[in-house]
């Protein structure tokens, strides 16, 4: 099926239930998906993910409904059952209504790749053929996933809006572990692009036994304030965090957020600039959100000021600006209210890594970040989490011993505020959380990063 | 209750089509129809009605030594027939990569039914009363307006219909029922500074197997005047002092430690790699079985599906275990895994039963069933009065665990300062921060039974792609002496 029938198949299902007001969102996701673990290729599935949400209001009262068919019979007996439910349901008030054809058409983007389309669990297999040897070769065992996924959404509104899309994603993902359970040294890579043929294995697989290897006979750290290089993808972790609890108009609203209360102040570093940019070369999202709306560029902080946060209709309403096409996905994890789909962080001007740790006399390089969690207290954006995946002192400028995890606890928008440095370059990374959200991020040199708790012991 | 006779047909046509490929030594196909409904107040509003349907089938068959998994929520037999060759296919293609085949120990096959014990039926509850329900102690929690900037009230019900179905003859169907309510408020105080309070626990810990009778057993009116004031006590609370201190878990605290620092690094596939993609992996390693002192000689843990009302309660797994309660730290020391069957099979020993599959659409893996501290003797008050100096930590506000599970620090949006055996002032951004095993050697005293409650779960998070499961914990509060303190 192409995005295109889908959208026909919405548009018939609307027309066959006859409500006057009803949307529909559909998606239909084919993921192969190989997942590995201690040299072992355990998991690997072929997994159909298909959903339809449909809502309906009558008078302002709106109610759901959803089902896992994608036939125009069962998509029309959804948009009954929620007809039914909608009378008993009290009026919404700030209901705006679903979106009709005067929205903006979103752009064209061509985020679609045949060859990851159509890979095989023969193609998989040959792909993770030499990432196996490589790790087994270096005395390390293999972990991770080759996901090769191929999607359609559609979206169509009893007001005549039509919208569909077709996209695809390779995700790879590799460890290279000094033991099973992960109590040895491990080390990560990590790739992600719409067309399996651009990732390269090979470098992430070197980057994964090249760390797991000097990190090897970790000594230890006491707690502390530490000079810190966060690498992209730990910087990429806590602004994950920063959207999920305050980048969001209801966040916002309900007074959870550290914007709350505080647009158009500065709240970080000048030279942080964090932007919702869905059109650009960093992101993976549709152009549209599950309302139908055209997903659009935001800035959400600019050196270092609160700019806003991302909208629905239903909350631009009540703020009385336009929607920034940021509906979340029905069913996701953690969804409800508005949310960024695909953030960017300006980068900055240093050309690598390792000329941000040249800038630190005694510090911690930080690869990846463990089991952050920014609930702490969301006005501050105090985090906690731990350093996984490569930890290592930085002494004269240089990387010279691995160091175990640490846990760290500090709040994101202060340990900016004493950032000095970070690379030009940055490092895309889908989240687990929502189909083709994503961070783009820089590595970081922040001054005084609190840990809390040095290495840990049984 | 039975599973339609259209899915047993189509599992039974699934088996068959296995059968005809030579390589395939091993077949499990499962069918799983879930029905949702989800209802939220917030604010004076209601903010998200809706129901769900989802149905499918799925086969994990072993195949040229290898595993394959796929799926289809196409209720045909030439979908359910393609289903298979693609696992087929899968399992062929990954043998190439297979140093060592598959070894899964046989089993006799199970054959039967098993279905929730329930009062009401909440899908036959009409959606005027659940609203009116949530409505009335939402709008309890805004009485008075200021500093109470925002208020809501859920309950969610989902009712599971499965079926397996082996080469080994098994033939089991399931209908399993639970849900929950739940409100929280959230308070702003003149400085911008905010507070929330959640009851019965912590937002999503709420689930219960059962019907609609949780409702009035829940009792969100007869709380919602309390969280409304502790909410706003809260505002002009005192930081938690830093230091040493003897620690207090409530009920419901106790069941996310018992999470986090218990149920998820027992679990074997964490501890022989399988999860590092995501969730990483675990400090108990299978050397340390019968020999590594977890916790205290008082603190035995276990893993049980066949506690009432708990949401790991079932009658069989998905690899077709029956339901058991076993020890998974026996007087303080660490005796057994949760496990599968594939994974006990490696250490020499049977399964454990854990292994579940959050839909038709994702693979079974061993999940947490109802992981639970067995109860000792005595009160919370009586526990209290004992205790010279501490901090009693309730309701969970931020959780962080490291990848071996070794350590933690958690907030609480509850935290009372305990001075000569009285409850003296709530404390605002408290944390506590240990070592897993170091933690549960410290524990001194546990409450009774009467003080024990199975709290339910619902989006444990595991797997890749994520699965997110309903589990559950049986928690009578604790003390823990010489615990690390502070605030935020």
């Amino acid at each position: 099926m192409t995005g295109a029938e889908l959208a026909r198949m919405l548009t018939a299902a609307l027309a066959a239930a006859g409500e006057p007001e009803a949307e529909v969102y559909a998606t239909f996701a084919k993921r192969g998906f190989a997942r590995f673990a201690v040299g072992e290729l355990g998991q690997h599935m072929q997994l159909e993910d298909p959903s339809v949400v449909v809502r309906v209001a009558r008078h302002r009262r709106v109610a759901e409904a959803s089902c896992t068919v994608l036939g125009e019979q069962a998509i029309a007996d959804a948009i009954r059952t929620a007809a039914r439910t909608a009378p008993s349901v009290p009026r919404d008030e700030g209901f705006p209504g679903f979106a009709g054809p005067d929205e903006p058409s979103p752009l064209a983007l061509a985020r679609y790749s045949e060859r990851t389309a159509r890979a095989s669990a023969e193609e998989r297999v040959e792909l993770l053929s030499p990432v196996f040897r490589r790790i087994r070769a270096a005395g390390l065992l293999a972990t991770g996933v080759l996901d090769t996924t191929s999607r359609i959404e559609a979206v169509a509104t009893s007001h005549g809006l039509t919208r569909s899309y077709e996209s695809t994603l390779a995700t790879f993902k590799v460890w290279a572990l000094e033991s099973a359970g992960g109590s040895g040294a491990a080390g990560h890579g990590m790739c992600a692009h719409v067309d399996l043929g651009a990732l390269d294995l090979e470098a992430q697989t070197e980057l994964a036994v090249t760390d797991a290897l000097r990190s090897r006979n970790a000594g230890s750290l006491p707690a502390g304030q530490y000079d810190t290089v966060l690498g992209a993808l730990a910087l990429a972790e806590l602004v994950e965090w920063l959207a999920m609890i305050g980048l969001g108009a209801r966040e916002l609203e309900q007074g959870l957020s550290p914007l709350s209360g505080r647009l158009g102040q500065r709240i970080t570093a000048e030279s942080f600039d964090l932007m919702e940019d869905p059109l650009g070369a960093h992101a993976f999202a549709a152009p549209f959100d599950r309302e139908g709306v055209a997903r659009r560029q935001v800035p959400l902080i600019r050196a270092g000021v609160a700019q806003g946060v991302v909208h629905d209709r239903t909350t631009a309403a009540r703020a009385g600006v336009g929607s920034t096409g940021n509906a979340s996905a029905p069913g996701g994890f953690g969804a409800g209210g508005p949310s960024p789909s695909s953030l960017v962080v300006q980068g900055g001007s240093a050309e690598s890594v390792d000329e941000l740790i040249g800038g630190i006399e005694r510090g911690l390089y930080v690869r990846r970040l463990h089991y952050v969690n920014g609930y702490l207290e969301p006005r501050r954006a105090v985090m906690t989490g731990l350093s996984r995946d490569g930890t290592f002192l930085i002494e004269g400028g240089k990387v010279t011993k691995p160091i175990e995890s640490m846990r760290f606890t500090d709040s994101l928008l202060e340990a900016l505020e004493r950032s000095d440095g970070m690379t030009r370059a940055l490092t895309v990374a889908p989240n687990w959380w929502s189909a083709g959200g994503s961070v783009a991020a820089p590595a970081v040199r922040i001054r005084g990063l609190n840990f809390s708790s040095g290495s840990r012991q049984k | 209750m039975a599973a339609p006779a259209k899915a047993r047909d189509l599992c039974s046509a699934a088996l068959r089509r296995a059968e005809q490929h030579a390589q395939v030594t091993h077949v499990e196909v499962r069918w799983l129809s879930e029905q949702s409904e989800r209802l939220r107040v917030r604010d004076g509003a209601p903010d998200g009605i809706s129901s769900g349907r989802s149905a499918g089938f799925s086969v994990r068959l072993i195949a040229s030594g290898a595993w394959g998994f796929a799926c289809t929520g196409d209720a045909a037999e030439a979908a359910v027939h393609r289903m298979v060759d693609e696992a087929v296919a899968i399992a062929r293609a990954s043998a190439r990569l297979s140093e060592k085949p598959v070894r899964f120990p046989p089993r006799g096959g199970e054959v039967g039914e098993y279905s929730t014990p329930l009062e009401i039926d909440p899908f036959t509850v009409p959606l005027e009363t659940k609203l009116a329900d949530l409505a009335t102690p939402e709008a309890e929690l805004r009485r008075g307006g200021a500093p109470i900037h925002s208020a809501e009230a859920w309950m969610h019900w989902t009712a599971v219909d499965k079926l397996l179905m082996t080469s080994e003859g098994t033939n089991v169907s399931q209908r399993l029922i639970y849900g929950g309510v739940g409100l929280s408020a959230i308070a702003v105080g003149s400085d911008g500074r905010m507070q929330r309070r959640s009851f019965p626990g912590f937002p999503g810990s709420e689930g219960q197997q059962g019907g609609y009778e949780i409702v009035a057993r829940t009792g969100l009116m007869a709380a919602a005047p309390r969280v409304r004031s502790e909410a706003i006590e809260l505002l002009g609370a005192e930081q938690c002092p830093e230091g040493v201190r003897d620690v207090l878990l409530g009920s419901n605290q106790m069941a996310l430690q018992i999470h986090e620092s218990c149920g998820h690094p027992t679990e074997l596939d964490r501890a022989l790699g399988a999860e590092i993609s995501l969730a990483g992996g675990s400090f108990l390693q299978p050397e340390d079985l019968g020999k590594l002192r977890y916790g205290s000689e008082i603190v035995t843990l276990t893993a049980d599906s066949i506690a009432p009302t708990g949401l790991g309660t079932f009658g069989w797994d998905d690899e077709g275990s029956p339901a058991r309660k076993a020890p998974l730290v026996d007087r303080g020391v660490f005796v057994d895994y949760l496990s599968s069957r594939e994974t006990a099979a490696a250490l020499g020993r049977e399964s454990t039963a854990t292994v579940r599959a959050d839909g038709w659409n994702r693979v079974p893996m061993i999940r947490m069933v109802n992981v639970s501290l067995e109860p000792r003797a005595g009160s919370l008050e009586d526990l209290v009065a004992d205790t010279a100096d501490g901090i009693l930590f309730d309701v969970n506000q931020s959780w962080s665990i490291d990848d071996l599970r070794l350590n933690f620090q958690f907030s609480c949006e509850l935290a009372w300062e305990i001075k000569r055996g009285k409850r003296v002032r709530l404390l605002r951004d408290a944390r506590y921060t240990g070592m897993t095993p170091r933690f549960w050697q410290s524990c001194d005293a546990i409450c009774g039974p009467e003080e024990a409650r199975i709290w339910g779960l619902m989006l444990c998070g595991k797997g890749d792609p994520i699965q997110s499961m309903a589990v559950a914990h049986g928690a009578p509060p604790g003390r823990f002496r010489k615990v690390e303190v502070g605030h935020t």
